[in-house]
Parts: C-alpha cells; sequence; structure tokens
C-alpha cells in the first residue's frame, strides 16, 4: 500500500478504507464491529475518541501520508470547536486537496 | 477537587519553617483540612449581591454536570473556570489587601489568583496541578490556543491589557510531577518539575481498617473515579466493576456512595470517602479515572494502574501512564466488564508494569518534592539584593 500512495494519487474510496484501518488500530477490532464508521462519523461524537485516541490516529496518518501532506500544521490550525466537529470525510478532503495540488 | 492538596503539603511545610499561610478559598469546609497554624481566608460577598449569590449556586450545580471528551474542556472553560475566576477576583483583592503576602501561589486554573497578583504588584508563583494540561500544548495545540484566549479574554477584562495569558508565573511555576513521567518536552526555566508534593496532610476521612484487615483475599485493589460525576453515570461505571470483580479472588476498595446499589459483593468495602495515602502502602494495584493526584499518588506507593480516563486532560494523564509503561488505559464509554477484568489481572500479574511504576516512584524522589518547592518560594519572597551577590563573591574569591 505504501508503494502506491507514492506512485498515484489515492481515489476518496481509497483514502478511506486506509482511514478506517488506522481507527481500527486505534480502538481496537473488537469495538469496531459494533460500531457503523462512515464519512460522516466524528470523532469525538460518533467515534467517541478522547483526545490521547485522536493525537495517536493522527501519527498514524503522519506516518503514512507524511512527506504528502502538512497534517501536523493542518490538525494545529484547528481551534476547539472544529476539533470537537472533526469528520473523517474532513480528512479525506485535506488528503485529496493536497494530492491534486501537487 | 484534589488541586488544594498539593498546597496543603506545601503549606504545611512553609509553616514549618516559620512563615505565615493564609489559603483563599470559596469553600468554609476547607479549613478542617488545613496544616495546624494555617489561616483560612474565605471569599465572601454581601448578602444582598443578588448576582454574585446566584453565580454561587450556578456554579456548585454546574461542577456536577455529565461531561467527557475534547468537549469537557470546552465546558470546563466556559462554564466552570472563566465564570468562577471571574466570581472570585474582587474577593481576592479585597483580601490580598489586607493580608498582604510576600508571595501569592495560584492554582493554574484559578488565574484571578494570578490576576489579582499581576493588579497588585504582588510576586507569584504558580501550582501546576494538572500538568497534562501543559503535555496538550505539543499534542492539540488548537486546544492551547484556545484555552489561552479564554483566560486572555478575562484578563481584559479585569484589567490586564495586552494578550498574553498570566496564568502561569514566570518567576516560578511549580510542576507537581517529575520530568520522567512528564516526557520530553522542552520549556522555559521557570517550569520546576519538583514531583508530586503529598506528604503531611491531615487524615481527614475515617476507615474500615478492621473490616479492610479481615478481607483476606490478595491481592488488593483500590477503584475510585473521583466525585463529579452524576447518580446514572455512577451506576453503570461500577455495575461494570461488580460484574467485572465481583467473584474474583481479590479484595476491592470502593469509593462510591454506598448507596449506589442495595448489595455489593462480599469482596468489596464500600466507602464514600477514603484515606487514599494511608491505604496506598497495603495495596496492589488502583483502577482510575486518571486524575493527576490519584495516579501520582499511586505511583509515589510504586503500583501499577488500570486508568479509564473520562473527561479534562485525563486522557493525556492517562497516556503518560502508558507512555511510563505502568499500566493499561480503557476508553471510558465502551470498555465493557471483561475488559476491566483482564486488565486487573493484567497489571497484577505482569511484573513489568510495577517494576516501570517503580522507575516512575524513584523519579519523583529524586525531583525533591516539598523541600526543593519551598526553597524556590523563599527564594521569590525575599531575592537578594540587586549586585548584593556579586559583592560576596568578590569578597570571598580575591
Amino acid at each position: 500500500m505504501d508503494a502506491i500512495t507514492t506512485q498515484h494519487k489515492l481515489s476518496n474510496e481509497e483514502i478511506f478504507t486506509i482511514l478506517k484501518s488506522f481507527i481500527t488500530e486505534v480502538i481496537g477490532e473488537e469495538f469496531v464491529e459494533d460500531m457503523d464508521i462512515s464519512r460522516e462519523s466524528s470523532f469525538t461524537r460518533d467515534l467517541e475518541m478522547d483526545s490521547i485516541e485522536i493525537v495517536s490516529f493522527s501519527e498514524k496518518v503522519k506516518s503514512h501520508f507524511g512527506e504528502h501532506i502538512d497534517f501536523t500544521g493542518w490538525l494545529s490550525s484547528m481551534d476547539l470547536d472544529q476539533l470537537i466537529n472533526l469528520k473523517l470525510d474532513d480528512i479525506i478532503n485535506y488528503i485529496e486537496t493536497c494530492q491534486s495540488s501537487k | 477537587m484534589g488541586h488544594i492538596n498539593p498546597t496543603l503539603s506545601l503549606g504545611a511545610a512553609l509553616l514549618g519553617r516559620g512563615h505565615r499561610v493564609a489559603w483563599i478559598s470559596l469553600d468554609a469546609s476547607l479549613a478542617d483540612r488545613l496544616p495546624q497554624g494555617g489561616e483560612l481566608l474565605l471569599v465572601q460577598y454581601d448578602q444582598d449581591d443578588v448576582a454574585k449569590k446566584n453565580s454561587e449556586q450556578y456554579l456548585d450545580q454546574i461542577t456536577k454536570k455529565n461531561v467527557s471528551g475534547i468537549e469537557s474542556i470546552k465546558f470546563l472553560y466556559e462554564e466552570v473556570l472563566i465564570p468562577l475566576n471571574r466570581f472570585m477576583f474582587d474577593g481576592i483583592i479585597t483580601i490580598l489587601q489586607a493580608f498582604k503576602p510576600d508571595v501569592i501561589i495560584n492554582d493554574h486554573q484559578l488565574f484571578a489568583g494570578a490576576i489579582a497578583a499581576c493588579r497588585l504588584l504582588i510576586p507569584y508563583a504558580t501550582s501546576v496541578t494538572a500538568p497534562a494540561a501543559i503535555k496538550m500544548m505539543e499534542d492539540l495545540p488548537g486546544i492551547h490556543e484556545w484555552e489561552i484566549k479564554q483566560i486572555v479574554g478575562l484578563q481584559q477584562e479585569l484589567g490586564i491589557p495586552g494578550d498574553r495569558s498570566v496564568a502561569t508565573s514566570e518567576a516560578l511555576t511549580l510542576v507537581y510531577t517529575s520530568r520522567h513521567f512528564f516526557g520530553e518536552m522542552s520549556l522555559p526555566d521557570h517550569y520546576k518539575f519538583v514531583g508530586p508534593v503529598i506528604q503531611n496532610r491531615q487524615v481527614m476521612n475515617s476507615f474500615d481498617w478492621e473490616r479492610f484487615r479481615g478481607m483476606d483475599k490478595h491481592p488488593r485493589i483500590l477503584v475510585s473515579i473521583g466525585t463529579t460525576f452524576d447518580h446514572s453515570y455512577k451506576k453503570e461505571f461500577f455495575g461494570k466493576v461488580i460484574e467485572a470483580l465481583g467473584n474474583e479472588p481479590v479484595s476491592v476498595i470502593v469509593v462510591s456512595d454506598t448507596a449506589l446499589f442495595d448489595t455489593w459483593p462480599d469482596n468489596f468495602l464500600v466507602q464514600e470517602k477514603v484515606p487514599q495515602l494511608e491505604l496506598l502502602p497495603y495495596l496492589d494495584a488502583v483502577v482510575c479515572h486518571g486524575g493527576h493526584n490519584t495516579v501520582c499518588e499511586t505511583l509515589s506507593h510504586g503500583l501499577p494502574l488500570v486508568v479509564i480516563p473520562i473527561a479534562y486532560d485525563q486522557s493525556h494523564v492517562a497516556g503518560r501512564v502508558i507512555h511510563a509503561e505502568s499500566g493499561v488505559r480503557l476508553n471510558y464509554k465502551r470498555f465493557k466488564a471483561v475488559h476491566l477484568k483482564e486488565a486487573v489481572w493484567d497489571v497484577l500479574s505482569n511484573p513489568a508494569y510495577k517494576a516501570a511504576a517503580q522507575r516512575v516512584r524513584q523519579s519523583f524522589e529524586q525531583a525533591g518534592g516539598a523541600a526543593t518547592a519551598i526553597d524556590l518560594l523563599e527564594r521569590l519572597a525575599a531575592p537578594p539584593p540587586a549586585g548584593g551577590l556579586a559583592f560576596d563573591r568578590k569578597r570571598f574569591y580575591h
């Protein structure tokens, strides 16, 4: 998968799948089974992730897409309300934007 | 709230060195917990002041609300800290003008104390009872910036212009943990990691020691999730604790309202309050919500933890426990009884957790504690006269 990311632009669907796998790694497979993870899922309310889980999710995003996007900078620019409302779709769109601007 | 605790130990040590020490608070019951010789200066307003009276009732109710996750930080500032500090400010100014202290110690969340110190030009030190909040600056800087904006807004309202927060003193900020536990982060020199300060506290809570000694099942664990959550949350939480540990070969000390359930398992001892520091030497592990005080007191005794963070900075405190390898973390919203059972047995049976907890204890001991904190405070109260040191040196070295 890493090879693909460095050579091709990922589709919206591919990015979604990768992010979903990171969420599974962070909160654990057995919990994810009971959850309906969609693009509209918010990290805080729907996925019930606390700040340390959001940090560890963002570390996975960083190490996967590291060279191509400034995820840390993007996340840092968010204020509290934006973080509370952050949805999966926001990240997918951000990654897509970074890819197409290359 | 446990934020007062480190100042009780510091105060006892300061009194021991012959200083005069007073506490400014809204809470009259604090008088019973102060070290001998300590003075309580209550923030009180005229009965006729309807606005202030309403605020007092408001603050009393609001602190019992259920909040969790990142949203709880918004709640903490907007609904609790800003109104509380605004409410206390006038009273603090009046008290300080009469008491005329040489040094003020403000809790980092009681920024009204720092603002008052700045307004009256009195040196102040800051007591950081929730150090994970500092670490959060690095992990999620957006949250920290938002917090600073709230504090600065209040500062401006109370007469301090500019957009730099004065909440933590640039002369001395005491952080009650060790560098080892806190983790890597570059911070200015005025942040002093003195370790937890937990000695010399008044023992307030009676405890059924006889029943405790009669509990023959080992190991022994303590379960405590603080006091600020309402009935339905507690019922759900302790229901899982009962399911997880009710039939296990362990003795369980639970900090809870005993009326929460009609009956508790035989291997449980339930009390609304416990003398935690006196109890810890006899325990093998602690299950808690990741409050800084309970975590540090547990690690000061070299015991492993199961942390189930609920709100505020607790998620980050839990992160430090995991980073130091001294415990296991569960998600408060998601965990089931079986996960708690597994986590408890994991920290009890794998000696690596205890060994890691003991490394943290060692780092706490090396941090210096109350004695180091007091040396720093005394220096702040009576700075050497300008040029005095240089003059002394010349005398000795020429």
